[in-house]
């Protein structure tokens, strides 16, 4: 086990050098430069000449190469053309909005999907099956942003259920030590604060949701059915168990190994559909961020958000598959 | 019916096996997911080039007469889907924008496709070095999420609607790539490609016309619902504002980015553009889903 972790650990050392090698030209080939965006269009040459000395573009490429991979390796991002913030700074503040979001999102698509799938599986072939399969369906094919604002217009606008917009109401007086808004919430005792934070979440996490509640109710379906006319199966049935021990022992344990998978692969999801939700929600997270980063030619804080997420992706997607070499000894060895 | 057809029928033996693709087509036509869903993508098409003809209106027209009462003028038999706040007929905007939909589908999912299969192909026939460079290349787009690396690329390319196309295509090659590299390296092995070889038939018409013809169908799958995607995500971008920056450009996405302003008085201006997206992606991933169980191998023989 402790080779397949080492070696999936050394595999991702050329992914993250080529990731911050196609960063570094990325952000070299957005139109305008930072020249432009920092000084603006009327700056005499002797300005911009003094400019690229003191952020060090007048040298080689690879030099400018080799610099951001030693401050980027510090921990150093830069500062935000926009709001004149460290980019670490924004991001300690915005990361865990975004976080919160997509467990959110996630808790709610495993919550109904897990269910869904399952029980569309024993009921094979009924109605009750094909409305799970057609849920599943619209799931898949609404898009994100749609979805988000019906349910605003709906539970908002509306109905004035839930609030629309931000993370918590201005009115409402909290600390916050960790940026989790509800975490913060119940940590200082201040269950209002807690309450009000997860009113906010709700409707984003629905709607950020959707597809992930879709894509795992049809994968455990999927796989439930297999599973369920394994030969193992048929023996701990003819051996007298009790189906409620066979379904929850033998079929289900088994059946969970793709939905696992799965649930991992959805975090891209979850982490690219958080711009468009944040967007309508008007939550100040990683994903507004990074979108009002490209209107405003904001560079520092589009290569350090991007980046960031980037990596925060790829160690998940380690810990999937970590988690499934745990639980799947099948895959260790190969 | 002859005695030979009748005993064939039960004692169960069938005919000579029909082809892949007739195969799938039978069991196709018995599908009724997938009925709905090339019934709804023929609907659309057939919208999309009788637009002028369907549309009451010219998708630009204003008539600012109309918001003499106030933004905006609801749904009525004039107006079926109501007017939007710039006195233009949200109806005949709906069915122009089928046009924009339909031709980012396909030009999306072509950009996205010919050039993941052309790297993937490479990448699963000739193997080794160049295997390990485009894969690993394959991997670093993979390592930024979907929807992120083309708002990425789409700003690089600046906004209209062919750059966010584009930008949507290339951010789907990788998932073209590494699914065709998997079935190249599949059928690599098999003994139509050894005997080919030992025929001596030449390393690239056996990639292109033994190998490639073979892998077609999980790539005809994945195109389909490839589709359903394109449209989703290009209307996102034209959503967060990266898309035509022609605010005329009748592009569905594009026509949503403003509802939020009138969520309060004129919701229905975002019900319709959006649920035209629902129907077309829907079709779309009917077919898709209709295709992989006709195409798939395991089902094979089965109606």
């Amino acid at each position: 086990m402790l080779r397949f972790v080492v070696r999936r650990l050394l595999l991702l050392i050329p992914v993250l050098i080529g990731l911050s090698l196609l960063i570094f030209v990325w952000i070299r080939a957005l139109p305008g430069t930072p020249v432009d965006a920092l000084l603006g269009e009327r700056a005499t040459p002797k300005a911009v000449a003094e400019f690229r000395q003191h952020y060090g573009m007048d040298r080689p490429i690879f030099v400018q190469y080799w610099d951001y991979l030693k401050t980027t390796a510090s921990g150093e991002l830069g500062t935000s053309v926009a709001s004149h913030r460290p980019v670490t700074t924004e991001i300690r503040e915005r990361f865990p909005a975004t976080i919160e979001l997509t467990m959110a999102a996630m808790m709610f698509a495993i919550c109904l999907g897990l269910p869904l799938g399952m029980i569309a599986a024993k009921r094979y072939g009924t109605a009750t099956d094909h409305a799970s399969l057609f849920v599943s369906l619209i799931g898949i094919s609404i898009p994100i942003f749609f979805l988000a604002i019906i349910l605003k217009y709906l539970f908002a606008v509306r109905l004035g259920w839930l609030p629309s917009v931000g993370r918590q109401d201005v009115l409402i007086d909290a600390r916050h030590p960790t940026n989790f808004y509800v975490l913060d919430g119940i940590v200082t005792d201040n269950w209002a604060a807690a309450w009000d934070a997860t009113k906010h979440l709700i409707l984003p996490a629905i709607a950020l949701g959707s597809i992930p509640l879709a894509i795992i109710a049809r994968v455990t379906r999927a796989s439930v059915l297999d599973v369920q006319n394994e030969d193992y199966v048929r023996t701990a049935r003819a051996k007298g168990l009790s189906p409620r021990v066979v379904d929850r022992r033998h079929v289900l344990r088994n059946a969970l190994l793709p939905v696992t998978t799965i649930i991992g692969l959805q975090f891209g999801i979850l982490l690219g559909g958080a711009v468009l939700t944040e967007t309508v929600f008007a939550l100040p997270g990683m994903g507004s961020w990074v979108k009002e980063a490209i209107f405003n030619h904001d560079y520092p804080a589009l290569q350090g958000g991007i980046l960031f997420i980037a990596v925060i992706f790829v160690l998940v997607n380690l810990l999937v598959d970590i988690t499934y070499g745990l639980i799947n000894p099948r895959i260790r060895v190969s | 019916m002859t005695v030979a057809e009748v005993e064939a029928v039960t004692s169960g033996i069938e005919g000579p096996p029909a082809g892949l693709w007739r195969d799938a087509w039978r069991r196709v036509r018995h599908n009724p997911g997938a009925i709905v869903g090339f019934s709804v993508v023929a609907l659309f098409i057939v919208v999309a080039v009788f637009a002028p003809l369907i549309a009451p209106y010219p998708p630009n027209d204003q008539d600012l007469s109309l918001l003499a009462k106030g933004c905006c003028p609801g749904p009525s038999w004039s107006h079926l889907m109501g007017v939007d706040d710039l006195g233009r007929d949200e109806f005949s905007r709906v069915v122009y924008g089928t046009r924009y939909s339909l031709v980012i589908g396909v030009v999306a999912v072509t950009v996205g496709l010919s050039i993941g299969m052309l790297l993937g192909a490479v990448a699963g026939f000739f193997g080794g070095a160049t295997d390990n460079i485009v894969m690993r290349g394959m991997d670093i787009m993979l390592a930024i999420p979907g929807l992120l690396l083309a708002i990425g690329i789409a700003a690089m390319l600046g906004p209209g609607i062919w750059q966010v196309m584009l930008a949507v295509g290339i951010a789907s090659v990788p998932i073209f790539a590494r699914l065709l590299r998997g079935t190249v390296l599949g059928q690599r092995e098999s003994d139509y490609v050894l005997a080919a070889r030992s025929t001596g038939v030449r390393r690239r018409s056996i990639l292109s016309s033994h190998i490639l013809p073979n892998s077609m169908s999980p790539v005809i799958v994945a195109g389909t619902l490839a589709m359903a995607t394109a449209i989703i995500d290009v209307a996102g971008l034209g959503f967060l504002g990266l898309g035509p920056q022609d605010p005329a450009t009748p592009e569905w996405g594009t026509m949503l980015t403003n509802a939020d302003r009138y969520l309060g008085t004129a919701a229905f201006l975002a019900l319709f553009p959006g649920l035209a997206i629902v129907i077309v992606v829907l079709g779309f991933n009917l077919i898709g889903d209709g295709l992989r169980e006709a195409l798939d191998p395991k089902l094979r023989g089965r109606v």
